[in-house]
């Protein structure tokens, strides 16, 4: 088997993937910033964006959907050093629970990192 | 040689890389694959119970419905020009349906309760608006009418409106098994942007509230298409409703009576045997 086989070429290129993720997964947080609330309530409230309303309550929206818990009493578990697990949460929620009907919004690139980093924001606001 | 060979794969890796960068080839891709397993199906088992689903239904659209069937369905009409094609002669055979089916093709009665079926020479299955567009070329001569067309959903309504009444009772035993498995397994797949599947909401979160759509069971899902609708502001197929909610998933969305949409079918209806046929439906 040469070098050039297809299948190691593949190989190579999982080695590569991996290497890029990996670049990209260190970096990526350490350049997240604080995160725009305002931008953060319309992206959760927007059709085209986040949608979340389409299962969450969250105030001020009119007729939320009831398919994933009401936003404001889940926030109010969550203290400052949980930030990585909301985000995580809206990144890919099949991290805490594979059978999810929640849209892994991180990883099939429905939001942007700074969308996501928006969302967190915006949700830490709703904490009494 | 030797030159050749890596030139090629340079030429490979660059395109192959570029991908990489923009995210195409992503290891994350990779994990999400890898829940979406396609030959094992975890059955899902949902969350309220259909009494319960019911009592929710009744107290958000009320009456809303009954009083929407009142003012007359607009999709009756469908019915009567339905009766008009089938005694119509189109095509180079100089036949209409009711050549083979008797006048006004009533020989059809009953004859839509087992759709859609297997059959040998598709090798699959066999739905209502396909068989019309077989029965219109090969007896006929005729074109194929378009899907979703005014009069392809005429004679579907028509045929169908034949067997009102009558309970569902589609069969997958024999070689329509193969195909009600991979109909299930459509049902089941996590698919598109959102990675939804039809299962998730039409079973286990059949009841509630996507924003303010209440979930539909897939109870009775098959028994009244074609059906009008009102966000359509127009009649249109089983077929059509899938489509809609794949794109609603912003999932790829198969074509009108491709195999996939057929054997999806094949599975929706085979849940629903028993349910006495309705049509024409009115949803909202
Ligand atoms: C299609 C439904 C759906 C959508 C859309 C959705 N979620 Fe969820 N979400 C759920 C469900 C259901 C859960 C409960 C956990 C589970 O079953 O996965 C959940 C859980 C959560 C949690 C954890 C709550 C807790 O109790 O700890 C957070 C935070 C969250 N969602 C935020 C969001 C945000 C922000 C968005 C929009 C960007 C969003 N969700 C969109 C269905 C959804
Ligand atoms: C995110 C939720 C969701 C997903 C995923 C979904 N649907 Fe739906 N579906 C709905 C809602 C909401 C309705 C509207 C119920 C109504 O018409 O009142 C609906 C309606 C339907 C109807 C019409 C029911 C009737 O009695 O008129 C059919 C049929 C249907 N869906 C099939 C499917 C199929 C097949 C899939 C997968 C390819 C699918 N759905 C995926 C939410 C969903």
């Amino acid at each position: 088997m040469g070098i050039f086989d297809p299948i190691d070429l593949k190989g190579k290129l999982t080695l590569w993937a991996g290497a890029v993720a990996f670049l990209m997964i260190t970096v990526i947080p350490a350049s997240s910033s604080a995160g725009n609330v305002e931008q953060g309530e319309k992206i959760a409230t927007t059709r085209k964006l986040g949608n979340c309303v389409a299962c969450h309550y969250l105030p001020n929206v009119e007729s939320p959907g009831d398919i994933g818990p009401n936003l404001v009493e889940a926030m109010q578990e969550y203290t400052m050093a949980d930030r990585d697990d909301v985000a995580q949460w809206i990144r890919d929620a099949r991290e805490f629970n594979p059978g999810t009907i929640m849209p892994p919004f991180g990883t099939n690139k429905i939001l942007t990192p700074e969308q996501i980093d928006d969302l967190v924001a915006y949700l830490y606001t709703l904490k009494k | 040689m030797k030159t050749n060979i890596s030139i090629a794969a340079t030429m490979l890796m660059a395109p192959a890389a570029l991908l990489l960068v923009l995210g195409v080839i992503s290891p994350w891709n990779r994990v999400q694959a890898a829940t979406q397993s396609e030959d094992t199906i975890e059955e899902l088992t949902p969350s309220m119970s259909y009494e319960e689903y019911q009592k929710r239904y009744e107290k958000y659209y009320g009456d809303a419905t009954a009083r929407m069937a009142e003012e007359g369905n607009p999709a009756d009409f469908l019915l009567d020009d339905g009766k008009e094609l089938a005694g119509t002669v189109a095509g180079s055979k100089g036949k209409s349906c009711a050549s083979c089916h008797g006048k006004d093709a009533l020989q059809l009665k009953g004859k839509a309760t087992d759709y859609p079926k297997y059959n040998a020479d598709l090798k699959g299955i066999m739905t209502l608006p396909l068989q019309i567009n077989i029965c219109r070329e090969k007896q006929m001569g005729a074109e194929p009418l378009k899907y979703e067309s005014y009069d392809q959903l005429a004679l579907t309504m028509y045929i169908k409106s034949l067997s009102n009444g009558l309970p569902i009772k589609v069969s997958i035993d024999g070689p329509a098994k193969p195909f009600y498995e991979k109909g299930k397994a459509a049902y089941y797949k996590r698919r598109g942007q959102l990675n939804f599947s039809c299962a998730i909401c039409h079973v286990e979160y059949a009841g509630y509230k996507a924003r303010s759509n209440l979930i539909s069971n897939n109870k009775h899902h098959a028994d009244h298409w074609p059906s009008y609708r009102l966000k359509w502001g127009k009649t249109g197929s089983l077929q059509r409703r899938f489509r809609g909610c794949l794109k609603n998933m912003r999932a790829k969305r198969a074509a009108y009576q491709s195999e996939e949409l057929r054997n999806l079918e094949l599975y929706l209806t085979y849940i629903n045997n028993g349910d006495l046929i309705q049509v024409p439906g009115m949803r909202m």
